[in-house]
């Protein structure tokens, strides 16, 4: 039954990670651009959430549907006028501008809502728990696998099976020649990265209950965010659904059975599994 | 000509003089403005700002300046820098703040040498104030704001039996300490314990565990903020808190953070030498003041208190002894010095020069809609237990 139990929360934990750190993923993979400031679009869609939520009474699922919208569009024009010209500058130019736009936000949000946690605003079907069967398990972690569940299926779809996504993947593996039969490169850049930073935002609404939203958000859990993309391979969807969940059921698991090892057996294996395959699980197939 | 110049001069001698009797003494400030640690620096500075206000900016004539710096976070290098600066750039004669323990312990050589009386509002680790004979503190230490609860809950609390959760850092193995210590002092029993890493974010196996440990009560202990507020939504979710087990806590659950643990958090007993519902004058005096100055929503906490007192250490000293007091003379009129503070009564050890206060067993409760603490216990005078363990430790 533990194992169950392992896997139950393993899972919900991974989805979170999932949701939010499956744009960076795409995005890091399509354009080349290290955005450490991922998890502030995250952290905003939180923020956003929480705020329509206590202040305007909107109904949690629309609140965090709504700041995803937001999120998006401030991606958008943070994509066409911040991140753009960063696309040509070397790592380095990235990582600072990026880490820069961490530090912004942490001050902005601390100016805006203060440098506390904000107040939860968790509805009341999600609380209390559920018998699955063997034992009586949360609803809130339910509802976030099932969450998980339905948007990595609708992202396999787009990413797999449509148009767009056939333009995505081939302008990952290579933009030149997708620039050459006639793709608009540019164009799906700015899509993808709105809707990452849509399934962030989204992410870090529905994840407030796991992921407290106060304005350190977006510098605590880079790292987290990190692994999901470095394990599951620059650019793969699936990869980082993959890594998203095992790192989920790794550092649950570790919790569980050998609580003495701490965080040590998580980054173990992340160093094992990089040392077995240096581009991640499931990496997207490159030109370069 | 001549004569008009030399009453000139003598009338700038004259204001001279009058200005020379009206002094100004300096106090620095160095706390967290920015940086994940914010929250003490804005305390602290509205505490004083709000005694100020209170009491004046003057004492017999002579005004008190706060020179605030920001440190960041914990930043001994720079801690260090600033109490260099303030002393020998800003010549202050008395210094204030430190919410971290680093950036306290960071002054010790420079306070010493200088002779500049140093006033901690919150820094609790119990070793702080052997480090040099110029510190004084008026926060807590860990220990101390611990010691009662255990007892409590292993007699009349009727908890038989405890598992603990700490974060896996210095202050957490301390409360680990002191509760494993007292509580099976008093005959209960501990059946798990776990150090939990800093950096863990979902704290489900922990609780999960603690639940499935057939313990009666769960301690726990953590750096207030989202990890705190995490394992308490966690606790209740999981069902621990229907099934009728007791969860014990400490400044976890001040009330500046009931808001966003949310309901979840009511039943929570906990320790603390400051209850912010506590109907102390002082306390009334002090909410009453800050909500008129930064809001409603302005609520006082552990850091206030510390800053209050520590500030009114300082006043008082400056009534006593004048404008140009030494550090020496601070040092020996807080030495046993007792006052009533907005948490309670409170006194500064004569030999230690850290305080001895109660400590006040309160539970969360919803009262109007809003989340608070309520005492339903008070304690002796309490001194720092590990001082009285560790009598000779430097």
């Amino acid at each position: 039954m533990l194992i169950f139990t392992i896997l139950l929360d393993g899972i919900a934990y991974g989805m979170v990670l999932f949701i939010i750190s499956v744009g960076l993923t795409v995005t890091m993979g399509l354009m080349r651009v290290v955005n450490l400031a991922h998890g502030a679009f995250a952290m905003l869609g939180g923020y956003l959430a929480s705020v329509m939520i206590r202040h305007y009474g909107i109904p949690y699922v629309p609140a965090a549907f709504l700041a995803a919208i937001a999120c998006g569009a401030l991606g958008g024009v943070a994509e066409l006028t911040i991140y753009r010209p960063l696309y040509r500058k070397g790592e380095l130019a990235q990582v600072l501008l990026t880490f820069g736009l961490i530090f912004i936000s942490i001050a902005a949000m601390t100016l805006i809502f203060g440098p506390r946690p904000i107040d939860e605003s968790m509805p009341k079907w999600l609380e209390g728990l559920v018998d699955v069967g063997f034992r009586t398990y949360p609803t809130y972690r339910l509802f976030l696998i099932g969450v998980g569940a339905a948007l990595a299926l609708a992202l396999w779809f787009i990413i797999e099976r449509s148009l767009f996504g056939a333009r995505l993947r081939a302008a990952v593996d290579d933009p030149g020649m997708a620039r050459a039969v006639g793709i608009n490169v540019n164009l799906l850049f700015t899509l993808t990265f709105v809707g990452g930073c849509a399934l962030a935002g989204f992410g870090g609404a529905i994840g407030a209950g796991i992921l407290p939203i106060d304005p350190f958000y977006a510098l605590r859990y880079l790292v987290l965010f990190l692994v999901v993309v470095v394990i599951g391979g620059l650019g793969s969807f699936r990869g980082s659904l993959a890594a998203a969940l095992a790192v989920g059921i790794i550092e649950t698991a570790g919790k569980y059975l050998v609580p003495q090892l701490g965080s040590f057996l998580l980054w173990i294996i992340v160093f094992g599994l990089l040392l077995w395959r240096p581009n991640g699980l499931l990496p997207a197939k490159t030109a370069s | 000509m001549r004569r008009i110049l030399a009453a000139v001069v003598g009338a700038a001698m004259l204001a001279g003089t009058t200005l020379a009797s009206a002094e100004v003494v300096k106090v620095g400030i160095i706390a967290e403005f920015s940086g994940p640690f914010a929250v003490w620096g804005t305390q602290f500075r509205q505490a004083i700002e709000a005694f100020q206000k209170v009491n004046g900016k003057t004492i017999d004539g002579h005004e008190v300046q706060f020179v605030y710096r920001d440190v960041g976070g914990a930043d001994p290098a720079k801690s260090r820098a600033l109490a260099e600066e303030l002393i020998l750039r800003e010549r202050v004669k008395f210094i204030g703040g430190f919410a971290l323990t680093p950036n306290a312990l960071a002054v010790a050589e420079i306070i010493t040498e200088a002779k500049i009386p140093t006033v901690i509002f919150n820094a609790a680790t119990s070793i702080i104030t052997r480090k040099s004979p110029y510190y004084v503190r008026t926060s807590m230490t860990v220990q101390q704001y611990i010691d009662p609860l255990p007892t409590w809950a292993a007699t009349e609390g009727k908890m038989k039996s405890a598992y603990v959760l700490v974060s896996d850092y210095a202050p957490g193995h301390d409360a680990e300490e002191i509760f494993i210590n007292n509580f099976e002092k008093a005959g209960g029993k501990i059946v798990g314990k776990a150090r939990i890493p800093l950096n863990v974010t979902d704290f489900a196996p922990y609780i999960e565990r603690a639940g499935g440990s057939g313990a009666e009560a769960v301690y726990i202990f953590m750096p207030a903020g989202a990890p705190s507020i995490s394992i308490i939504r966690e606790f209740a979710k999981r069902g621990l808190k229907d099934k009728g087990i007791k969860l014990l806590a400490g400044g976890e659950v001040q009330e500046v953070f009931l808001p966003a643990i949310g309901d979840d958090v009511v039943g929570t007993i906990s320790s603390m030498h400051y209850t912010e519902t506590n109907t102390y004058p002082e306390n009334i005096a002090l909410r009453k003041t800050l909500m008129e100055m930064f809001g409603a929503n302005a609520v006082p906490d552990i850091g206030s208190v510390g800053a209050w007192d520590g500030t009114k250490l300082i006043y008082d000293a400056i009534k006593a002894h004048g404008p140009r007091i030494t550090g020496d003379q601070f040092v020996a009129f807080a030495k046993g010095r007792k006052w009533d503070s907005p948490r309670g009564p409170i006194m500064i050890d004569a030999q230690e020069r850290d305080i001895v206060q109660q400590v006040y067993l309160r539970r969360v409760e919803k009262r109007d809609g809003k989340l608070v603490n309520i005492d339903f216990f008070k304690s002796g005078m309490v001194r720092d237990p590990w001082k009285i363990a560790n009598p000779n430790a430097k």
